[in-house]
C-alpha cells in the first residue's frame, strides 16, 4: 500500500508539471488550430534564465523565477511575431505554422546548446527537504512546484473566465474569423495567448531545472505534455490538466508495478486507445466548445 | 545583375576547386562525436582538445611534410547522424583515419563501414565488445578501440564490490535502451553471483529519461545494500542520486566509466558519496592536473575523459602516420593501420598502450576503482587484467 501511495504521489508531482505544458498547447490550439511545437524550447529559456539570473546576475531567488517567466513570455511573444503572424496574415495553412513552430524551436535550442554548452547545471538548491507522511516521502520542492503549477492554473481560468479580456479570447477560440469581424483585434489576442502559453511553459522550465538540472535538452518531456493534452482533448483546458495527472500516475505505475521498459508502450497504447473510442479525448466536447 | 551574379558564383566555384588541387600534403582526420544533442558535452571539450593538439604539432612542422587536418561532424548524440557523418568522412571526404564515435551503439554499424572502405576507425569510449569483433570473435580489421572493455569493467566492479566492500545484495537500475549498460549489467551479475551474491531488483529506464522516482521506490522496497547504475552517461546518475536523496533512500550507488565527468561532481556530489565507480582514467590523477589547469584557464571549460581518449586516438594515428612513412614513405590509411594493429608499448596521452592484434582491444588496461569522497574522485585500487 506504501509503495502504491508512493507512486501515486510520485505520478501527481509529474503530473503536475506536465499539466503546466499541455494546458500551454491546448490554449494555443483552441485558438489559433496548430500546436505549437516551440514550447520545448520555452521550457528551456525559463530554465536557462532563472539559472543564469541567479548565478550570474546575482538575483535573489523569487526575483529570478520572476525574471525568468517574463524572460520566457517575452520570448514566445517574439517567436509568434517573427514566426507565426507572417504566415498566419498569408493565411498559410495550419501544418506549415507547425513547421515553422519546429524550426523555431530546433534554432532556440541550438543557439543555447552552442552559446552555453550542453552540460548539466545544477540550480541552486532552494530546500533540500523531504517530506515524510507515513512513510510516504516527497520532496518539499516536489509540493511546492505541484502548488504553484495549480495557482497559476486557477489565475489563468479566472482570467479567462472572469475578465472582459478572457471573453474576447474565447470567443476567438469558438470563431477566429467572426470573432474579428466582431472588432477583436486577433493580433492582441494571439499577444496575450502566447504570453500566456510562454508564462506557462516559463514555468514548467524553472520547475523542471530545479527538480532536475538545466540543460539544452530538458524539454523533451514536452512530447508527453501533447500526448495528455490530446488525450484530454486538445483544446480542452480542463481535459489537459485532467490528461496529465492521468498520464503522470499511468506512467509510474508501470514503472513501479510492471517495469519501466514498458512505460512508454503503455502511455502510447492509452493515446491510441483514447482517440479510438474518443477521437476528441476525454474532454474533447465538440470542436466548437473549446475553452 | 543576374548576369554578374552568376559570373561570380563560378569564379566562387572555380576558385574553390581550384584551392583544393593544391598539392601540399595532407594528414586528414575525422573526428565523428557529439557536438549538439543531450550528450554534447562529450565531444565539445574533446573537439578542443584535438584542435589544440592538431595546430600544435603542425606549429612543429606537422609529420613529414604532411600537415594534419581535422575535420569534425557532429553526431547528435544519435546513430543515424554518426553512421552519415562516418560515411561522410572515410568516403566522401577521404581522411586517412576516424576518431570516434563514443558509444557503442554508433560504434557497431560504423566497423562495417571502416572496413568497406578500408580506413581505420578508433572508437574512444565505445566499450562493448561487440565494437572490434563480429559475433564469432572475428575481429573487423579496420576498427580500434582505446578503453577497456565492458565484461572487464563489470567483473572488477562485481569483484570489489562483493570481496572488498563486503556487499552482499545488490539491485540494479540499467538503461535497456544502450548496449553498453545491458552489457555491464550482465558481467556485473555474472560475477556478483558466482561469488556468492545476490541482485535482488533488475530496474530499467530508457535513454534521456529523467523521471527515477518510481523505479528507485521500487528498489527502496527490497533489502539492496547498493544500487548498481552503469549509465552511459553522468546525467543519469545525476538525477537518480538527486531522486533518491530526496526519497531519504540512504543507499550509495555502484557506477562505470560512463559516470566520469567533472559535472557529475558539481550536479550530485554529496547525494553519491562513497559510491565507488570504475574507471579506464581519472581526472584526478596527478599526471592530468597541469593541463586540466590550462585547459579550463584558456578555454572556460573543464576536460574530461572523452577529450583524454580522443588525444589518445589522435596519438595512436600519429604514430601510425609516422610508421606509414618510416614503411612506404608516405603515410596511407593502410599503413596506419597496420602500425596501429602491431603498436606495443607505445606512449600516449593517458598512458602506454600495446594493442592486441586479434582483438583491437588496448592490452592490460587496468580498470580504476574509483570513489566519490567530499565530492571528489578518489583512487582507491588498481585492477590489472591477468594477462
Amino acid at each position: 500500500m506504501t509503495l502504491f501511495l508512493q507512486q501515486l504521489v510520485s505520478g501527481i508531482s509529474i503530473g503536475s508539471v506536465y499539466a503546466l505544458l499541455a494546458v500551454g498547447y491546448a490554449l494555443v490550439y483552441s485558438v489559433f488550430s496548430f500546436t505549437n511545437w516551440a514550447f520545448d524550447a520555452f521550457m528551456v529559456v525559463g530554465a536557462f534564465g532563472a539559472f543564469y539570473a541567479i548565478t550570474d546576475f546575482k538575483l535573489p531567488i523569487p526575483l529570478a523565477l520572476l525574471f525568468a517567466i517574463l524572460f520566457t513570455m517575452l520570448v514566445s511573444v517574439f517567436v509568434e511575431r517573427m514566426a507565426y503572424r507572417p504566415l498566419r496574415i498569408r493565411e498559410a495553412p495550419r501544418l506549415f505554422m507547425m513547421i515553422s513552430a519546429m524550426g523555431a524551436n530546433m534554432s532556440i535550442i541550438n543557439i543555447i546548446n552552442l552559446q552555453f554548452g550542453g552540460h548539466f547545471r545544477n540550480f541552486p538548491q532552494i530546500t533540500g527537504e523531504t517530506l515524510s507522511v507515513g512513510g510516504i516521502k516527497i520532496g518539499m520542492m516536489d509540493v511546492f512546484a505541484a502548488v504553484f503549477s495549480f495557482i497559476t492554473l486557477i489565475l489563468l481560468w479566472i482570467f479567462l473566465y472572469r475578465t472582459k479580456m478572457g471573453l474576447g479570447i474565447r470567443a476567438s477560440a469558438l470563431d477566429l474569423l467572426t470573432s474579428g469581424i466582431m472588432g477583436i483585434n486577433n493580433d492582441m489576442v494571439a499577444i496575450i495567448i502566447f504570453g500566456i502559453s510562454g508564462i506557462l511553459s516559463g514555468v514548467a522550465g524553472v520547475f523542471y531545472g530545479i527538480k532536475y538540472a538545466v540543460f539544452p535538452y530538458l524539454g523533451l518531456v514536452t512530447i508527453k505534455a501533447m500526448i495528455a493534452s490530446i488525450i484530454g482533448g486538445l483544446g480542452s483546458l480542463p481535459g489537459a490538466v485532467v490528461g496529465s495527472l492521468l498520464l503522470g500516475i499511468l506512467e509510474t505505475l508501470v514503472s513501479g508495478y510492471i517495469s519501466s521498459e514498458w512505460r512508454d508502450l503503455f502511455t502510447f497504447s492509452l493515446l491510441i486507445i483514447v482517440l479510438l473510442f474518443m477521437p476528441n479525448g476525454l474532454f474533447g466536447k465538440s470542436t466548437k466548445e473549446k475553452l | 545583375m543576374k548576369k554578374l551574379l552568376s559570373i561570380l558564383l563560378v569564379a566562387l566555384l572555380l576558385i574553390g576547386t581550384l584551392s583544393g588541387c593544391s598539392s601540399k600534403k595532407e594528414l586528414k582526420i575525422g573526428f565523428n562525436t557529439q557536438l549538439t544533442g543531450p550528450d554534447s558535452y562529450i565531444g565539445q571539450a574533446a573537439k578542443i582538445a584535438l584542435e589544440e593538439r592538431v595546430e600544435e604539432i603542425n606549429k612543429a612542422g606537422g609529420i613529414g611534410g604532411y600537415t594534419l587536418k581535422l575535420i569534425t561532424y557532429d553526431s547528435r548524440s544519435e546513430i543515424t547522424d554518426a553512421v552519415a557523418a562516418a560515411k561522410r568522412l572515410l568516403e566522401q571526404d577521404k581522411v586517412h583515419a576516424m576518431i570516434g564515435p563514443e558509444w557503442t551503439g554508433a560504434a557497431v554499424p560504423i566497423a562495417q563501414i571502416a572496413n568497406d572502405s578500408k580506413i581505420p576507425v578508433i572508437a574512444t569510449t565505445a566499450s562493448n565488445v561487440s565494437v572490434t569483433v563480429d559475433d564469432d570473435g572475428n575481429v573487423y580489421p579496420y576498427m580500434f578501440r582505446t578503453c577497456f572493455i565492458d565484461p572487464y569493467q563489470g567483473y572488477a566492479l562485481a569483484d570489489y564490490a562483493y570481496v572488498d566492500m563486503g556487499l552482499r545484495k545488490v539491485a540494479s537500475l540499467t538503461d535497456i535502451s544502450a548496449a553498453y549498460s545491458v552489457g555491464i549489467q550482465k558481467y556485473f551479475k555474472d560475477h556478483f553471483e558466482e561469488l556468492g551474491g545476490e541482485v535482488v531488483a533488475e530496474e530499467g529506464y530508457q535513454a534521456n529519461d529523467q523521471e527515477f522516482r518510481a523505479q528507485l521506490s521500487k528498489i527502496d522496497q527490497t533489502d539492496a545494500e547498493a544500487i548498481l547504475v552503469p549509465t552511459p552517461t553522468y546525467r543519469d546518475i545525476a538525477l537518480i542520486a538527486k531522486q533518491g536523496a530526496a526519497l531519504n533512500m540512504g543507499v550509495i550507488y555502484l557506477g562505470v566509466d560512463g559516470w566520469v565527468a567533472e559535472e557529475l561532481l558539481e550536479m550530485a556530489g554529496p547525494e553519491l558519496e562513497g559510491s565507488i565507480l570504475t574507471s579506464g582514467v581519472s581526472s584526478d590523477q596527478p599526471q592530468f592536473a597541469e593541463f586540466n589547469k590550462v585547459f579550463e584557464e584558456k578555454h572556460g571549460i573543464k576536460p574530461n575523459v572523452y577529450a583524454y581518449y580522443a588525444l589518445d586516438a589522435l596519438e595512436m594515428i600519429v604514430y601510425g602516420a609516422n610508421e606509414s612513412l618510416k614503411a612506404h614513405n608516405e603515410i596511407t590509411a593502410q599503413g596506419i593501420r597496420d602500425a596501429i594493429e602491431n603498436m606495443k608499448d607505445v606512449q600516449l596521452f593517458t598512458s602506454k598502450m600495446t594493442m592486441e592484434p586479434d582483438t583491437h582491444n588496448p592490452h592490460n588496461k587496468p580498470a580504476l576503482i574509483i570513489e566519490i569522497k567530499d565530492s571528489n574522485w578518489h583512487q582507491l585500487k588498481m585492477f590489472e587484467p591477468e594477462s
